[in-house]
């Protein structure tokens, strides 16, 4: 059972490396996306750091603590384009009918969908983001222990998890629409940004659909809230629940959306 | 100048040609608009916060996802595709000039911008409640300041779009140019906000024509004089970029005939 | 039954129906859609029932739209059937995805499996490490396809820049890298030069040689008579012709082609005249003649006295029934209500 497991994730890294090798053959791709995404998310910090020159408070949360959410999310976006940026190009395989070849390989269609591609604008975003998270942590006024260091990387790791299924749900969509492009996932994606901002500052509403119809509250806010012992930090410690809820309804529907598969353009 | 106008009628009655990627853009911005609402009504509440009160924000932060939506239909990637495609080698062979081309195509796309722009403001005073209006000298100075963004934005979009004559890569130059865009022009935050020797540089810079002008004459913080000198700013810095393209373009062209498409 | 070695695929009432909207062009159309959809079923595949042998090469041919594909991605697990069962080397191909993909190989010809910015080798390590081939039998499988695909010198080449052909030999290499024992090929050999095709099959004889069971659709006509020994038609989603490539000709390829060389030059009007459902024409010279007919209309030997009244015959040639007679027929959909020998059942 265990050497499945490694067998799968073995393959995973082998062909996401393929991806890897084919993508360094255009270096100045690489270097243009990398630059781009740490300017992108080098304006939205700027953009805080802005803020909360002129005012102390957001929605009663410091500017390391909404610096640490924004953080979270930019880590989470960059492990999704550098590791699992195929899942983008699945309204494109159903629309052409190229998800063929992946049926017919001895390795599960979605795996072989998100090692598809690589974003390099991700691993800009990761280490302008770890570093974000690093220095947010050190000047966020928290308690430390080991414990509580423990249950950071367990929040952190699933909040990562929570962004990345609801990518895949969302992407999944593709299989009924068959558009060329991933419309909802787009525009779920953009949902998703909301979550770089306290909770609290949504109408409630939207603080409900983020919570639990597309819950990208716990990508960042509600993990944040149980460190900073903030109001909502009994929900934030549900993380990880959350995160193991949406990998199974990601599985379930990409499933379902595979029995729909028509292999359509040819 | 017939041509242009036949261009411009064109790309008025083609718009939904490119929706999608208009579709895109829109989401990015309406949700940005939602994000940035949020953010200043809860920094604001009852109060004011740099001289800004929740209604003026109101008024500044829709003057800004007009801006966004602006110029946003054409140019940007078609252009970019036309260029990568080589299909520009066709276009230099019409007798018109490229430049005003581009510019005229944009111009007719106009309209349905505004409509998704006008969309985003009865949707925002309806749920929001009313926001700040000028007197009607300060509003004719915002229409005039408005109009004048999408010469400006323009250029800015066409020069960066250039960069496909030496790079594959457009949605990383797209992404750069929005980023620096968003930042410098206010659309994020109002300038005055930035560190104060920041602020003042960025207010000279074309970018703060593109959102900050426009947003701060409706939004009441720019007037008299200061209205005036900003509408004027944004004339001359269209004047100045209008010469800066033409370089780029001639620049740009020599790579293509040097090196092939 | 055409074989009488042990069935490997077997499909039973497999059908497949495709639902299709029912769209107005346009944002109307479209939007109107949304409120009130209507659909169109339309069964791409309707009830084939299908048994082939281990080591068996069929060749699976009909007209575009007739179904071809469809059965393909049925039997290969792309697709759920409708209706109907498949099982190949006894497992259900959908279900057991991941033990069917073990067993198969499939060809698209119309598309590559590739790494498109990959080099060919790459490609093939990354399919080597996916199947789990061996070094050793990977080298020795690479040597063996080299003879007649000459991968060689596309081993090095990013595959975006090989030629078509280059390309198909590159992909067949890929189809079969993993010692599949059963292959399905659609189209394999589609817009190759002549060079080109003749490896492509040669390859397919040589691994139907070393027992892989092959089903492929394929336009080209001598694809068909070099590979397969087995023919199956398929029209508007069903079986109508399923036997032997032989027997097929038989029952189908009518038009006979007789070419005669007389000592004197005839008169065509009076020949016509005898034999009036045959068509009569006049050869390179004079003295030569091409009477092409139905053999249900005529005889040879008919179409023969026919000439000697009039003339004495030098020489005559009848010319073999080609399954391109019959195969074309069925692509220009005009086949033919079955014979009296009717169908293998």
């Amino acid at each position: 059972m265990t050497g499945e497991w490694m067998r799968t994730a073995r393959l995973y890294v082998r062909l996401l490396g393929a991806q890897l090798r084919a993508a360094a053959q255009y270096k100045a791709d690489f270097l243009v996306m990398i630059f781009a995404a740490v300017l992108s998310q080098g304006v939205g910090l700027i953009f805080l750091a802005a803020l909360f020159a002129r005012v102390p408070h957001l929605d009663g949360w410091s500017f390391w603590l909404v610096a640490l959410m924004y953080a979270m999310v930019t880590v989470a976006e960059g492990i999704g384009s550098l590791l699992f940026e195929g899942t983008w190009r699945l309204a494109a395989m159903v629309n052409s009918g190229e998800l063929d070849y992946l049926l017919v390989r001895p390795y599960p269609v979605a795996l072989q969908l998100m090692s598809s591609a690589v974003g390099f604008n991700g691993l800009g975003n990761l280490v302008l983001g770890t570093a974000m998270i690093v220095v947010a942590l050190c000047y966020a006024p928290l308690q430390w222990s080991p414990l509580q260091g423990l249950i950071l990387v367990l929040l952190a790791g699933s909040a990562v998890v929570v962004k990345l299924a609801m990518n895949l749900a969302t992407n999944a969509a593709s299989f009924w629409l068959q558009g060329r492009n991933p419309v909802v996932a787009y525009a779920m994606h953009q949902v998703g940004e909301l979550a770089r901002y306290p909770l609290g500052i949504y109408p409630v509403g939207l603080r409900v659909v983020l919570t639990t119809v597309v819950p990208f509250a716990f990508t960042s806010y509600y993990p944040v809230s149980y460190l900073a012992d903030g109001v909502d930090a009994t929900i934030g410690l549900l993380t990880p629940a959350v995160a193991v809820a949406c990998v199974f309804i990601a599985i379930w529907v990409f499933r379902r959306g595979l029995r729909r598969y028509e292999s359509a353009g040819s | 100048m017939r041509p242009y106008l036949a261009l411009a009628r064109a790309s008025a009655r083609s718009v939904l040609t490119y929706r999608l990627t208009f579709v895109f853009s829109m989401f990015g911005l309406i949700f940005q608009l939602l994000a940035l609402l949020a953010i200043w009504h809860a920094v604001i509440g009852a109060g004011q916060v740099n001289g800004l009160t929740w209604p003026q924000m109101k008024s500044y932060l829709l003057v800004a996802f007009s801006c966004g939506a602006l110029v946003s239909l054409y140019t940007d990637f078609g252009m970019a595709a036309r260029i990568q495609s080589g299909m520009v080698a066709v276009d230099l062979t019409r007798p018109i000039d490229y430049q005003k081309a581009r510019l005229a195509e944009t111009v007719g796309g106009v309209w349905i911008e505004l409509l998704v722009a006008a969309l985003g403001w009865c949707g925002v005073i309806t749920l929001l409640g009313t926001i700040f209006w000028p007197d009607p000298v300060h509003l004719l100075l915002f229409v005039l300041s408005l109009a004048a963004v999408v010469p400006l934005k323009f250029l800015v979009v066409y020069i960066t779009g250039l960069a496909c004559f030496w790079t594959q890569n457009y949605l990383g130059i797209n992404w750069a140019r929005v980023a620096v865009v968003n930042l410098l022009s206010g659309a994020l935050i109002p300038l005055s906000f930035l560190p104060s020797w920041f602020g003042t540089v960025a207010e000279y810079l074309p970018f703060a024509g593109i959102t900050s002008t426009p947003a701060l004459i409706l939004a009441g913080d720019l007037h008299g004089l200061a209205a005036v000198r900003g509408l004027l700013l944004q004339v001359v810095w269209a004047l100045l970029l209008w010469l800066l393209a033409r370089a780029t373009w001639a620049t740009a062209v020599r790579q293509l005939t040097v090196h092939g498409g | 039954m055409s074989s009488a070695s042990e069935p490997v695929i077997r499909a039973a009432g497999l059908t497949k129906v495709f639902r299709s909207p029912d769209k107005a062009p346009g944002l109307s159309g479209s939007l109107r859609h949304l409120v009130r959809p209507r659909h169109t079923n339309r069964a791409a595949v309707n009830s084939v029932d299908l048994t082939i042998g281990r080591g068996e090469a069929v060749a699976y041919v009909g007209a575009n739209g007739a179904g071809k594909s469809t059965t393909v991605k049925l039997l290969a697990g792309i697709l759920i059937p409708s209706s109907g069962t498949v099982r190949v080397a006894g497992v259900d191909p959908h279900r057991d995805r991941l033990v069917n993909a073990r067993q198969i190989g499939v060809l698209f010809g119309q598309r590559s499996q590739l790494w498109w910015d990959l080099t060919v080798r790459d490609s093939l390590e990354v399919l080597r490490d996916l199947y789990g081939v061996s070094r050793t039998q990977f080298t020795e499988r690479l040597d063996e396809f080299d003879e007649v695909l000459g991968l060689g010198k596309l081993l090095p080449v990013v595959a975006r820049r090989l030629s078509l052909g280059q390309r198909m030999r590159a992909d067949l290499a890929a189809t079969f890298l993993h010692g599949p024992a059963i292959v399905y090929l659609d189209e394999p050999t589609i817009g190759l030069d002549i060079a080109a095709k003749d490896s492509v099959r040669m390859f397919l004889r040589q691994r139907v040689a070393a027992g892989t069971t092959i089903l492929m659709t394929s336009h080209d006509l001598r694809d068909i008579e070099d590979v397969c020994r087995r023919l199956i038609i398929i029209d508007d989603g069903r079986i109508i012709f399923d036997g032997d490539l032989g027997r097929a000709k038989d029952a189908y390829a009518r038009q006979r082609q007789l070419s005669v060389q007389v000592d004197a030059p005839v008169d065509l009007a009076a020949l016509r005249a005898g034999l009036p459902e045959a068509q009569v024409e006049q050869g390179a010279s004079t003295r030569e003649l091409v009477v092409v007919f139905d053999r249900f209309a005529h005889r040879a030997t008919e179409v023969l006295d026919a000439l000697t009244r009039q003339v004495d015959v030098v020489d005559f040639r009848l010319q073999e029934p080609q399954i391109e007679d019959v195969v074309r027929r069925v692509y220009r959909g005009e086949l033919l209500v079955l014979p009296p020998q009717g169908v293998d059942a």
